[in-house]
């Protein structure tokens, strides 16, 4: 391998230290989703699959979105109170669920890297948590606001990647959106 | 003499939306055009959008099967018809937290984005509780609160209280708390510059979807005219109606000068063309100086 190649796998593998993928940990990836597994796999099992995985998806969707609605108005106000909003203490309790739920979801055969997106997405929110409510301790918000930031941005794109919509696993709820009623 | 160019530019639509959700209560009343657009004021040295729309790459597959959105074109190809590009853009009002109307931040690398207090930490309230109460989150991604985030930590995200005079000069944003969304807001332009100024313009967002929100018979109760709300609130119908006074306070009752961005009708009221792609156009005001992007 030449300098010049191994300059070039420098620059391609190192990430700026504000790109989520600086963090360590698995790489987000488009994995088969449960709807595109059914088609190979038969759909019994993988339905069950589906199903348990939906409230797993929702618990971490609103942990995602809860610790970033946070995380800005603690940026934008600089106050430590945010971390006394019972709010914050709820979405402790969705985090344990998630966990729990997680631990208990049983895996067929295709379903491990689907499976793997979640867990990640699950331990880049527990990380998030933590480092955000370590922020008590603290004298200085910025440097731990930024990497709760980053954790939590890690943690969408993990779960971003086990999004299905056909397997009622989405980010968006459009039931009722201003786009949900044409013929 | 006008400071601020504004128009209105369609990025897709739905051909056939149930009237229901335009007009609060129009049930069996069948289907209207729903144009998808955001708003582009341009003078005083400024290039400002109120909303920017939503990302395809995210939704659009979903959206286009099951929803019926159309013709989904990137910003870069929708500003171009008034001559800009999204890096040209310094200031966004986010009306509100919807996909549609926050959902494509990505695009506009040098704006400063403004958008209410309340509709973040109300959203973060409403993520808060029970699964049964989930209604309450409609339409929101959280994706688009996750980039929230990068735009705090650059500074590029601004959260105000209720209104704010002059964000730019001559243009004003005004809270609507509890309305369509939790913390909706419009935005007045005040043409001449003038405190009471002669030449306003009010940009709605969705606390008005098209003119007959805002004049539709009234009949009912013996009146000419009278407001009617939009079908989605999280807040109330009758807070859409109190926002929907204040908004025609601040342009004289003419109707004209609110603008409701998914009305296809708008171009009866205002020059319009479509673009080769299928969009519309609509030419609002011209500032001084400006030429016209419809002609």
């Amino acid at each position: 391998m030449t300098n010049q190649s191994h300059l070039f796998d420098r620059l391609a593998h190192t990430h700026k230290p504000d790109c989520v993928l600086s963090l360590e940990g698995p790489r987000p990836q488009a994995v088969p989703a449960p709807d595109e597994l059914a088609a190979t796999l038969g759909s019994d099992a993988i339905a069950k699959y589906a199903g348990a995985c939906r409230p797993i998806y929702e618990d971490l969707r609103r942990v995602i979105g809860q610790v970033s609605g946070l995380l800005i108005l603690a940026q934008l106000t600089a106050k430590r109170d945010i971390l006394d909003l019972p709010e914050l203490q709820n979405c402790e309790i969705r985090l344990k669920q998630a966990k729990d739920r997680l631990s208990l979801l049983s895996t067929p055969r295709g379903t491990l890297e689907h499976r793997a997106q979640l867990e990640a997405a699950l331990s880049f929110c527990l990380a998030a948590m933590k480092t955000f409510t370590d922020i008590r301790g603290r004298e200085a918000l910025d440097p731990a606001i930024d990497l709760t930031g980053k954790q939590i941005e890690r943690a969408y794109v993990h779960l971003q990647a086990a999004s299905s919509e056909k397997a009622g696993l989405a980010m968006v709820d459009f039931s009722q959106a201003c786009c949900c009623g044409h013929r | 003499m006008a400071d601020y160019s504004i128009w209105v530019l369609e990025y897709c639509y739905v051909p056939e939306y149930h009237k229901s959700g335009v007009i609060y209560g129009a049930h069996n009343q069948g289907y209207v055009k729903l144009p998808y657009c955001y708003v582009v004021i341009k003078g005083r040295d400024h290039i400002a959008m109120v909303d920017v729309g939503y990302n395809d790459k995210e939704y659009g597959k979903t959206l286009g099967d099951r929803f019926g959105v159309e013709n989904w074109r990137d910003p870069k190809t929708v500003l171009a018809e008034v001559g800009i590009k999204p890096e040209d853009v310094d200031t966004c009002f986010i009306t509100h937290a919807h996909f549609d109307h926050f959902g494509n931040v990505e695009d506009f690398p040098n704006a400063k984005f403004y958008i209410q207090e309340r509709e973040i930490s109300k959203w973060v309230w409403t993520m808060s509780l029970p699964d049964r109460m989930r209604w309450m989150m409609v339409a929101v991604d959280p994706g688009d609160i996750v980039r929230g985030v990068g735009l705090a930590r650059d500074k590029r995200l601004v959260t105000i209280d209720g209104a704010m005079e002059d964000v730019l000069p001559g243009i004003d944003l005004h809270a609507a708390p509890d309305s369509h969304t939790w913390g909706s807001m419009w935005v007045t332009v005040r043409n001449d510059g003038k405190k009471d100024s002669d030449d306003t313009w009010v940009l709605a967002g969705d606390l008005a979807y098209q003119f007959d929100n805002l004049k539709s018979s009234g009949a009912v109760v013996d009146v000419e005219e009278m407001y009617t709300p939009v079908g989605l609130a999280v807040g109330s119908q009758a807070n859409l109606i109190l926002a929907t006074e204040e908004m025609m306070s601040q342009v004289g009752y003419e109707a004209r000068r609110v603008i409701p961005i998914h009305e296809e009708r708008l171009n009866d009221t205002f020059p319009s063309r479509t673009s080769k792609e299928g969009l519309r156009v609509t030419e609002i005001c011209l500032a001084d100086g400006e030429t016209s992007k419809v002609s």
